[in-house]
């Protein structure tokens, strides 16, 4: 059983304080998509109202056609994995999973094979006799993550699963969410405000900031072609550099100016770019450590962060403006040093007062 | 290597004097009840020439059966078991329907409400016990069960503790039960109620033992001697029959009256250890 989701026109108020306003998405059947923000940005609170666990102040919710917007949340189809896992902690594993189509009246050999099915997909058929808090957190999530799973929803939401969970096990989790979406093929939208879980997990993400949607897209959409300033800044880590520059437009492709007169020559087409105040952006990645001298710009050694495969090499400008380079992860450079950055202008972006963003041509 | 050494010694001597003091309060605790128990071994003429023969034989049981016989100490026990079991069970029971109400439930005035019930932890029984008196006469409450355990039901402590216990509960578990498609009721019942155990033994372990022990209220509204409670019936043959009857017999219905609670106490040990060191309440 699957579902597409249509939310349209979407407001939530709480007292005089707007959380949602005027919100549109659609979700397609078997579709993994992330909400992903920062904290504050609404994305828990969209999820909950798709839930029932608030209430829609404004505009609908349908799923496959069908209005749920004013059903409870037990009448809605769904089930939702919390970040707390929200495990009945006076009932065994299998009570927990057996509570929910108990109170639907399914009959109990039915429960029994579910229950057994589920616990067999995440492997944890000798926990199934045990109360929560004789689990590990790994294995609490799992249950949390059967329990959904024995519903046969026609969709999954999941509210920050893996942010209880340490470093490697929210990877191993991870995974296992990307492996369980392939093997279920159900509609799932997850929560979360960690950017790899969103890039690694998502067909589409939709990037909420501030009460509304900033961008919705594939990860690499959104990484290499982020819609605003606010997106290239929260997606991807280190954060897109970001230096004030002037814009010219009179060749095919614009040239920008540093306030110490570096330019560079872009790939963004002249003729997309309006006047104003501009930001010049670029990755990491696309800034290549030279020679003294030999890039676009000098700049001084601050930090160096070594990743293993990469090293972060954080440079200040002489107007005291941070650029972040990506070098080998061997790389020679040491704090102190005056290195060259050369900047790959046919990767980078522009973004106006408004923050909206301009991309290089596509080649 | 010498300072730890000093420092173990020094625990060691702190400790034993420790135990001393605790086996000393032990002493001055446990004293009174082995007098009542060697008082109610003993012929009453015997204790009356000389009250020091409870160090020697000759011993007797036949308070006891004299006890068993003819006193009402029984009746008094079977009362005070049903008023306090009574007022325990619809202790619990308010309590905890309003506390979750308290906790959980949206609805028009109920911080005042809240506020008002938790004023009434301030008003002592005195302050309403003509105007209840009054009431339960023109009731005809006197002298029956519900007229001893109905003012013990309107338990301020009982509904704050419950409300404050359902409060720390994770609202995710509702939410989940709702998810789970279950009633109100349903997630109250099943969900939450199970989660409260501990501040239910508690509340109740409180109750039950302040019933029991209650005096006051037995007193004014109990007047007839079927339908005393224990404390009441205790105090009226400590005051009107011990020349009569008997020290020792009297004493013999002491230990008769204190075994139930001792019998309870023993049960819930652990509960009663927790519940008077707070510990129980999250």
């Amino acid at each position: 059983m699957t579902a597409n989701i249509e939310i349209r026109n979407v407001s939530k108020q709480f007292g005089a304080m707007t959380v949602l306003d005027d919100l549109s998405l659609s979700i397609r059947a078997r579709e993994f998509i992330v909400f992903l923000g920062p904290s504050g940005c609404g994305k828990s609170t969209l999820l909950r109202m798709i839930a029932g666990l608030e209430t829609v102040d404004g505009g609908e919710i349908a799923i496959n056609g069908e209005r749920i917007d004013h059903l409870p949340p037990g009448k809605r189809g769904i089930a939702m994995v919390f970040q707390s896992y929200a495990l009945y902690p006076h009932m065994t594993v299998r009570d927990n999973m057996a509570f929910g189509l108990d109170n639907i009246g399914v009959a109990r050999d039915v429960i029994d094979a579910r229950i057994a099915e589920a616990a067999r997909i995440l492997e944890m058929p000798q926990l199934l006799d045990r109360k929560p808090g004789q689990l590990s957190g790994g294995q609490r999530q799992r249950v949390a993550i059967g329990r959904a799973i024995v519903k046969e929803p026609k969709a999954f939401l999941f509210d920050e699963p893996l942010s209880n969970l340490d470093a490697a096990l929210r990877t191993r989790t991870r995974i296992e969410l990307a492996q369980l979406h392939q093997r279920l093929q159900s509609t799932m939208i997850f929560v979360t405000h960690d950017q790899v879980e969103a890039m690694t997990l998502a067909d589409r993400i939709v990037v909420m900031n501030n009460r509304r949607i900033e961008q919705i897209g594939s990860p690499m959409e959104i990484y290499e072609r982020p819609a605003t300033k606010f997106v290239a800044g929260f997606v991807g880590a280190p954060a897109m550099n970001f230096v004030d520059a002037a814009i010219d437009r009179s060749g095919d492709v614009i040239t920008v100016t540093f306030a110490d007169s570096t330019t560079i020559a872009t790939d963004i087409a002249s003729n997309q770019v309006v006047d104003g105040a501009h930001t010049f952006g670029v990755r990491a990645e696309d800034v290549r450590i030279a020679p003294t001298g030999q890039g676009n710009v000098d700049g001084k050694v601050d930090v160096l962060e070594r990743l293993g495969e990469r090293t972060l090499v954080y440079t200040r400008l002489s107007d005291g403006q941070i650029i972040v380079a990506s070098d080998a992860g061997n790389s020679r450079v040491a704090v102190g040093d005056t290195v060259g950055l050369a900047f790959d202008g046919r990767k980078s972006h522009l973004f106006d007062e408004t923050g909206r963003a301009w991309h290089a041509r596509r080649a | 290597m010498s300072a730890p050494s000093n420092s173990i010694k020094g625990r060691a001597f702190g400790d034993r004097m420790l135990l001393a003091l605790v086996i000393l309060l032990s002493i001055i605790m446990i004293a009174p009840v082995l007098w009542v128990i060697g008082l109610s071994l003993k012929e009453n003429a015997e204790l009356m020439a000389n009250p020091n023969s409870v160090f020697h034989a000759p011993y007797t049981l036949k308070n006891y059966i004299n006890t068993i016989g003819t006193s009402s100490v029984f009746r008094w026990v079977l009362n005070s078991i049903i008023v306090s079991g009574g007022l325990t069970l619809g202790t619990l029971i308010l309590s905890s329907l309003a506390g979750y109400g308290f906790a959980r439930l949206n609805f028009p005035g109920r911080n005042i409400l809240f506020v008002i019930v938790l004023f009434g932890l301030a008003v002592p029984e005195q302050a309403v016990l003509v105007a209840r008196h009054q009431i339960f006469s023109m009731l005809k409450f006197h002298n029956t069960y519900h007229g001893l355990i109905l003012p013990g039901l309107s338990a301020s402590f009982g509904v704050f503790l419950m409300t404050q216990y359902f409060r720390a509960i994770p609202k995710e578990l509702d939410e989940a039960a709702m998810l789970d498609n279950a009633s109100r009721f349903k997630i109250f019942w099943k969900v939450l109620l199970p989660l409260t155990v501990p501040a239910q033994a508690t509340l109740g372990i409180f109750t039950f033992l302040g019933a029991w022990n209650d005096y006051f209220w037995p007193l004014i509204s109990a007047t007839k001697k079927d339908m005393f409670t224990l404390t009441v019936g205790m105090a009226s043959t400590q005051t009107n029959f011990a020349q009569s009857e008997g020290i020792g017999f009297l004493m013999a219905q002491a230990v008769f009256a204190g075994a139930p609670i001792l019998i309870i106490y023993l049960f819930f040990q652990k509960y009663i250890v927790t519940a008077v060191s707070g510990a129980a309440v999250r």
